[in-house]
């Protein structure tokens, strides 16, 4: 369950010039749900998605997760709940590219210490269920654009979060790619995952797994 | 004054603590002042990333200071190669006027670092962050202790005449002589010893009970009994010499730098004992080391017995 | 698993440096290179230093040499007697011995007199007495240095050794003459106390000092005090002097090195300073990522000193590996020579081998942590970034 309560963010732009990214934002996700944020580009998607994630802080307001209130926590313990509740799949993947795609998608459990046993089994499931076990020990820069989305997909995926987010998943992919990434939601959701998608890919806009959309322009829900 | 190249490294390393020490303060300082837990004013993100600086900052110093204080003992030794009279360590800080303030200074410093080592990991792990005002109170105290070790540490290096003649470790810790040092010790051994062993009976009884507060006491109390009776009885028994009193010369390798792992054991019993405190699961740890430390300034005592059929 | 080395973040901190190579590289170099220069010229003092120890160790006791106005005299035969009589001396020998300039080769011998029935004042001149072939008092015996340049001279079998009044003197070299360390016997020519006295034009009377050897080591200072007030006009010196003048020396030589190498850390400081500051856009996204995926500063913090302790550590092993190479392998080429000092007047010696741990303890200290030190504040400014831009 995520919670926006009267939220509002504002940056900073030099010295007596803040801008409004969100206005005064109430939103309620359920939990197994997803959830699709339409509405072109600066619109403050990302500033949701952000607060969602504890990457960022509201200048007012509380975001509650899962009866926790996220949007006050510190550095530290941002990080940790981050880790171990939020899964991010970025626009352009933001991969490391040259290394393997194991070593990309170990990244998450780093922090964790895990026991190298451990750690290949998680590895070996989540490359397993985005069907790219084969790339394993590939480059990543030498995959293509589909693949190295998958890799993504599996990185966010790793720490078997709740809560996965897609920051405009589909705009490199073509038509096809973007049907499988589709796909790849539906599973998601049958794991019970709440899945929060930031897109103005008009694909999107007609899905009947979608619980919720919503729209939104210059910083405010419409 | 000395120009050796090991006393030049450790003013550079004191320098070093010293700029960056500075730099810890001034946030602490800050932090102090400023830092309010229930605050979600973006100055206080900025202050909680900055309390990361200042204990990665103290955490660098502590760590790098301990093998530097083993490195400053094994100094000493040499330099008691230089100057007349001396024999060990003990000679050469009795060489100049606060030598002895020095070593008692670095000691108890050690102790406040690693104190504030295990404030700081606990204070992390809960998210209202407790002790995060205790804490960096403390290292404004501490940078005050650590700042005059340093100043002592260059004064004393700065004072060492090579000419002058100074006593060996044998007549600054006998209890014939007047020096300042040796009153203390005027205690008959049989009540030392009695008490040496009480205190640890007393340890470990507050071990059975786990009670807190007794057991750091007794612990805080160990550290002076156990110091003074290893200089008056037990290092007698480590030389095979009655008259030899001496907390240096067991670190050297004539007596296989026992010295080194009876003082380690010694921190590590005590310390632990004291920081139960404030972390409960240090218990075991503490009276293991004790443990060993007791049993292994016996085994001196009776194995020189079971060699020689008498006591020293 | 090992609790404390997190596995996976070294791996990740490897890979992470190798992707800067040439930043890397170049910091891995100036502080390899820095290591080397400091532990070179370490190895070569402690060398140094050692071997004199050594020599000094197998010196008697106390040397008594006369002072005219400050300088060094030769002193009367007749004096030994005198000191025999005192409580606790063991034994006095008049030693002749001094330089000799072969100006062919620019170099200087030490040149050393003795006679074939007295009590040598050294093991290895006793050694030499005692030998099967025993001391021909007619004969030279050279030490191993001197015997290479005589042969390159053409000067086998004999020498010829220019008297004072401009005669020349041919004495046959009779064997080669040995001691335990290298620095002692290299330069020295060993001859009869009679043919010492003609090269050098000195009279039956005199000697160019005398030693003492006394058995119980308490009682130098004594024994150095009476001879002092027999003869006032003598220097006396004991052999803890030699020593502690020698340690003196050569800590105040390697102080001074240290000292003006203090210049060399600090800029060095100031180049990792800048280097670890400066990142590169793709550096600073990298880490945005890390963050974002739930890395928290410390978890930054403590990769950033993986990559301190690989790269300070690595150049450690490195630098001290390629200075004993450089010092005992080549034996320190250039660099030795402000060490020995009269290299040119003095043949040339091996530098003997001596692991020196608490000198390498000491480059420990002067390097990695002073690298770690360089990237405290960089790295923590570097993990303190703002993740959000990375959703931007």
């Amino acid at each position: 369950m995520i919670e926006f309560k009267n939220i509002n963010k504002s940056y900073k732009l030099g010295k007596n010039n803040t801008v409004a990214a969100l206005k005064d934002i109430n939103i309620n996700i359920k939990e197994g749900s997803v959830v699709v944020l339409k509405g072109s580009s600066g619109s403050g998607k990302s500033s949701i998605l952000s607060l969602v994630s504890a990457i960022s802080k509201p200048t007012s307001g509380e975001v509650i997760v899962d009866n926790k209130q996220i949007s006050k926590l510190s550095d530290r313990f941002a990080s940790e709940y981050r880790l171990n509740n939020i899964g991010i799949v970025f626009q352009k993947y933001n991969l490391v590219e040259d290394i393997s795609v194991e070593q990309n998608v170990i990244l998450p459990l780093i922090p964790k210490n895990l026991d190298s046993d451990l750690v290949e089994s998680k590895v070996d499931t989540a490359l397993d269920m985005f069907g790219i076990k084969h790339y394993k020990n590939s480059t990543v820069k030498n995959l293509s654009g589909g693949e190295q989305q998958r890799v993504a997909i599996a990185r966010a995926y790793i720490n078997e979060p709740k809560i996965i987010i897609a920051d405009e998943p589909t705009a490199n992919l073509d038509e096809k790619l973007s049907l499988d990434f589709i796909e790849i939601i539906k599973d998601l959701k049958k794991q019970n995952k709440t899945v929060i998608i930031a897109t103005h890919d008009p694909l999107f806009f007609n899905l009947d797994i979608v619980d919720k959309y919503i729209e939104m322009k210059n910083g405010s829900i419409i | 004054m000395i120009l050796s190249p090991e006393i030049l490294t450790i003013y550079i390393l004191n320098f070093l603590f010293f700029v960056f020490g500075l730099i810890a303060l001034n946030l602490s300082v800050k932090i102090y002042l400023k830092y309010d837990k229930n605050s979600s004013e973006p100055i206080q993100y900025t202050l909680e990333r900055q309390s990361y600086l200042a204990s990665t900052i103290i955490k660098y110093i502590f760590i790098v200071k301990v093998p530097l204080f083993l490195f400053f003992i094994f100094t000493l030794d040499k330099l008691s190669n230089v100057l007349s009279g001396a024999m060990c360590g003990a000679g050469v800080l009795d060489a100049t006027d606060y030598g002895t303030m020095l070593i008692t200074l670095k000691v108890l410093n050690i102790y406040l670092f690693a104190l504030w080592l295990v404030l700081n990991t606990e204070d992390v792990k809960h998210e209202n962050q407790p002790y995060i005002k205790i804490k960096f109170a403390l290292f404004i105290v501490l940078f005050a202790l650590f700042l005059s070790e340093i100043l002592i540490e260059s004064y004393t290096f700065y004072n060492f005449e090579i000419d002058k003649l100074v006593s060996c470790c044998g007549t600054l810790y006998s209890s014939t002589s007047d020096s300042i040092v040796s009153n203390i010790f005027a205690i008959d051994n049989k009540i030392l010893v009695s008490i040496f062993y009480a205190n640890f009976a007393l340890i470990t009884f507050a071990y059975v009970f786990k009670s807190k507060y007794m057991y750091a006491i007794s612990n805080l109390l160990f550290i002076v009994v156990s110091i003074v009776s290893l200089i008056m009885f037990f290092g007698t028994y480590i030389y095979e010499l009655p008259s030899h009193h001496c907390p240096f010369c067991y670190l050297q390798s004539d007596y296989y730098y026992v010295g080194y792992l009876l003082y380690a054991l010694l921190f590590m019993g005590t310390f632990n004992g004291i920081m139960v405190l404030f972390k409960d699961d240090l218990f075991k740890l503490s009276l293991i080391s004790n443990l060993l430390f007791v049993i292994l300034v016996s085994g001196y005592v009776v194995v020189y017995f079971l060699k020689n059929g008498v006591f020293l | 698993m090992n609790k404390y080395i997190n596995l996976y973040l070294l791996e990740y901190s490897i890979n992470s440096l190798l992707r800067q190579k040439y930043k890397n590289i170049f910091i891995t170099t100036i502080l390899t290179f820095l290591i080397f220069i400091l532990s070179s010229m370490f190895f070569i003092t402690s060398s140094i230093k050692n071997e004199l120890q050594f020599s000094v160790e197998s010196l008697p006791e106390i040397t008594v040499q006369k002072l005219i106005s400050g300088k060094h005299y030769d002193i009367e035969v007749d004096r030994v007697n005198e000191i025999l009589s005192i409580t606790g001396v063991n034994d006095a020998t008049a030693r002749v011995w001094g330089y000799y300039y072969f100006v062919n080769a620019g170099v200087n011998f030490t040149l050393v007199g003795i006679e074939q029935f007295e009590k040598q004042y050294k093991d290895s001149l006793q050694n030499l007495v005692d030998s099967s072939k025993g001391f021909d008092e007619s004969n030279a015996y050279i030490g191993q240095g001197v015997k290479e340049i005589m042969r390159k001279n053409y000067f086998k079998e004999y020498f010829n050794f220019i008297l004072p009044d401009g005669s020349l003197k041919k004495i046959n070299i009779g064997g080669t003459f040995k001691s335990d360390t290298n620095l002692e016997s290299n330069d020295v020519i060993v001859l009869s106390k009679e043919n010492m006295r003609s090269i050098y034009g000195m009279s039956e009377e005199y000697a160019t000092d005398i030693v003492v050897k006394v058995a119980n080591p308490d009682e130098v200072a004594t024994v150095a005090a009476k001879i002092k007030l027999l003869y006032p006009d003598t220097r006396v010196i004991t052999k803890n002097d030699l020593k502690v003048s020698y340690q003196n020396i050569f800590d105040y030589k390697s102080g001074v090195f240290l000292a003006l190498f203090i210049v060399s850390l600090f800029t060095f400081f100031i180049i990792v300073f800048d280097k670890a500051s400066g990142l590169s856009s793709s550096e600073r996204k990298e880490i945005g990522v890390l963050k974002a995926i739930g890395w928290s500063l410390d978890d930054v913090l403590k990769e950033k000193f993986y990559e301190g302790a690989l790269i300070s550590v690595f150049a450690y092993l490195l630098g001290v590996f390629l200075a004993l190479g450089f010092v005992y392998g080549f034996g320190a080429p250039l660099l030795r020579d402000i060490f020995s000092g009269y290299s040119e007047l003095k043949t040339a010696f091996e530098l003997p081998f001596v692991l020196d741990v608490q000198t390498m303890v000491l480059v420990f200290f002067l390097s990695v942590p002073i690298y770690i030190a360089s990237i405290i504040i960089p790295s923590w400014r570097v993990a303190s970034m703002d993740a959000d831009e990375v959703m931007r």
